[in-house]
């Protein structure tokens, strides 16, 4: 397929990335993306709050700073409560507020099944754009969010997570990763992306397929959460989870002393993940320790990039 | 045996299914039939999660997942039900290594000890697929306070090697006092590990 482009198109279609950069000018570029899901918890006014969240994502993960965004909302207006969609849309709101995005449309269709989400536009410095390409020999692997929310949310549809876990994992898919990006921008990081729905390793793909290099991540350093461990023992791992382990296992190496429940927390599809911060190694300690500073208390180095082997992933 | 017929369903549905068979009904012996490699897989995990022994099948495009509880699986597991720490992957062994003897092969006993020192320090190298090492009669020697490789069995045991010592041998040489290492465990723990077992090598 030969998509239409022009000298401006900064970020397209031609290498997977989180969101296009289109070059206004030599000061201004825009930033622009569009995500949108059926309900990850039964709570809608939580559930516009994450939607939010994981829509202003991909314009973090590219640098930049969300300015504007527009609703998509799919709704089955004839058979529920109205009040439902209003405490999505709700939750969207606010958790743009808390973006300093202002809303300025939307769309909305009937549907027998509840969609929402958000085209959010932003502005970055040309100079300035995060992609996936761009790592490093040598560049730490900084994440931002812990693992294990597909598996949670697994759980939580199968009934069987307690309350407290369906709160912890609720606010953590909500949480903005502006901090992160913020913070982020103050050292010399290479590379940028966020983790959604193919997993740490197949975020981490994208970053390295066809390019010069590979990864190793240490598997005990990763953030993971605890519970995601003990439902991935039960086999509460979502279908996503083994499709992206098949997609990818040829460019993958697992070692033999990883524990079995990490092995397959790698894969596992995040909604509205954390940030994955490819930066130089002399800087990946401060960048740690400002984001923990900064309140993004699950922040970790959990691998580096290598010359060799190229284009591998090697979990030890 | 229990059938479930969990094809067309989506996860976690066989899973739940499968556990309510097993943890409302007590079924034992289960065989549930799913058609995704996902559900497959997690049905698996589910059945070993609960000390189930598993045997896959494939059939066209179904999986049929055939489990079987070991010795007081469901409930509290016992030391050779419990899922081992050192078999995280799918595709390692479980090796029993059951230990008669304190000396190894017959002829000299002075080289027999030897030996029997050299093997035990040597075992390391089947890593991860080592399962369970289990001392009878004479091996129980092997686990006592005098032991030439107390000290090597302390760090399998460390390293998460589960290490079991027969009870019965241990007050027949009137040893219960002196064992410095491993599980006292009896018959029953015994003939469950080497059902559950790979492959047993006896000494």
């Amino acid at each position: 397929m030969v998509f239409p482009t022009d000298d401006n198109v900064l970020v397209g279609l031609n290498r997977a990335d989180d969101a296009g950069v289109y070059r206004v000018s030599d000061a201004l570029a825009l930033i622009q993306t569009v995500d949108f899901f059926t309900p990850v918890v039964d709570d809608p006014y939580w559930f516009g709050q994450i939607a939010a969240a994981n829509a202003l994502s991909d314009v973090y993960a590219m640098g930049g700073v969300p300015k504007t965004a527009l609703n998509l909302v799919a709704f089955p207006g004839q058979s529920m409560d109205l009040a439902v969609l209003r405490a999505i849309i709700q939750g969207g709101i606010d958790k743009l507020k808390e973006a300093d995005t202002v809303l300025i449309g939307g769309h909305s269709v009937e549907d027998q099944e509840i969609k929402y989400g958000l085209s959010v536009t932003g502005f970055v410095h040309p100079a300035r754009i995060r992609t996936k390409g761009g790592l490093r020999p040598g560049d730490c692997l900084v994440l931002t969010k812990p693992l294990g929310t597909g598996i949670i949310n697994t759980a939580i549809k199968a009934g069987l997570a307690e309350d407290r876990t369906i709160e912890r994992v609720t606010r953590l898919m909500a949480a903005l990763n502006r901090t992160a990006a913020e913070t982020m921008a103050g050292f010399r990081v290479h590379a940028c992306t966020d983790i959604t729905g193919f997993g740490l390793v197949g975020h981490l793909a994208e970053m390295v397929a066809g390019t010069d290099i590979g990864v190793r991540l240490h598997a005990t350093a990763i953030p993971l959460l605890e519970e995601a461990k003990t439902f991935a023992a039960m086999g509460l791992i979502p279908a996503g989870a083994y499709k992206n382990r098949t997609h990818r296992q040829e460019m993958v190496r697992i070692g033999d002393r990883v524990e079995r429940a990490v092995a397959d927390v790698v894969h596992d599809p995040q909604t509205s993940g954390g940030l994955l911060i490819g930066v130089h190694p002399a800087d990946a300690d401060a960048l740690v320790k400002a984001l923990q500073d900064n309140g993004t208390d699950a922040a970790a180095v959990i691998g580096e990039a290598q010359e060799q082997p190229k284009g591998w992933i090697e979990l030890e | 045996m229990k059938e479930i017929d969990a094809r067309g369903l989506a996860c976690p549905a066989p899973v739940l299914q499968t556990k309510a068979a097993i943890e409302l009904e007590g079924a034992v012996d289960i065989q549930v039939t799913v058609d995704n490699p996902a559900a497959q897989q997690n049905v698996q995990r589910f059945m070993e999660s609960k000390g189930f022994s598993t045997r896959l099948d494939s059939e066209g495009g179904d999986y049929h997942i055939t489990g079987h509880a070991a010795e007081g699986a469901a409930g509290a597991p016992t030391s050779a039900a419990a899922p081992a720490k050192r078999t995280p992957q799918d595709e390692h062994q479980r090796i029993v290594v059951l230990c008669a003897t304190d000396r190894l092969g017959s002829g000299d006993d002075v080289l027999g000890r030897k030996l029997m020192i050299n093997f035990i320090k040597t075992l390391k190298e089947m890593g991860p697929d080592l399962w369970q090492l289990i001392f009878v009669n004479n091996g129980v020697k092997l686990a006592i306070d005098d032991s030439p490789v107390l000290d090597e069995l302390k760090a399998y045991e460390a390293d998460g090697l589960t290490i079991l010592v027969c009870g019965t041998c241990l007050d027949h040489f009137n040893l219960l006092e002196r064992k410095k290492v491993g599980t006292t465990t009896n018959m029953l723990d015994i003939v469950t590990a080497m059902q559950l077992a790979d492959k047993t090598i006896s000494l």
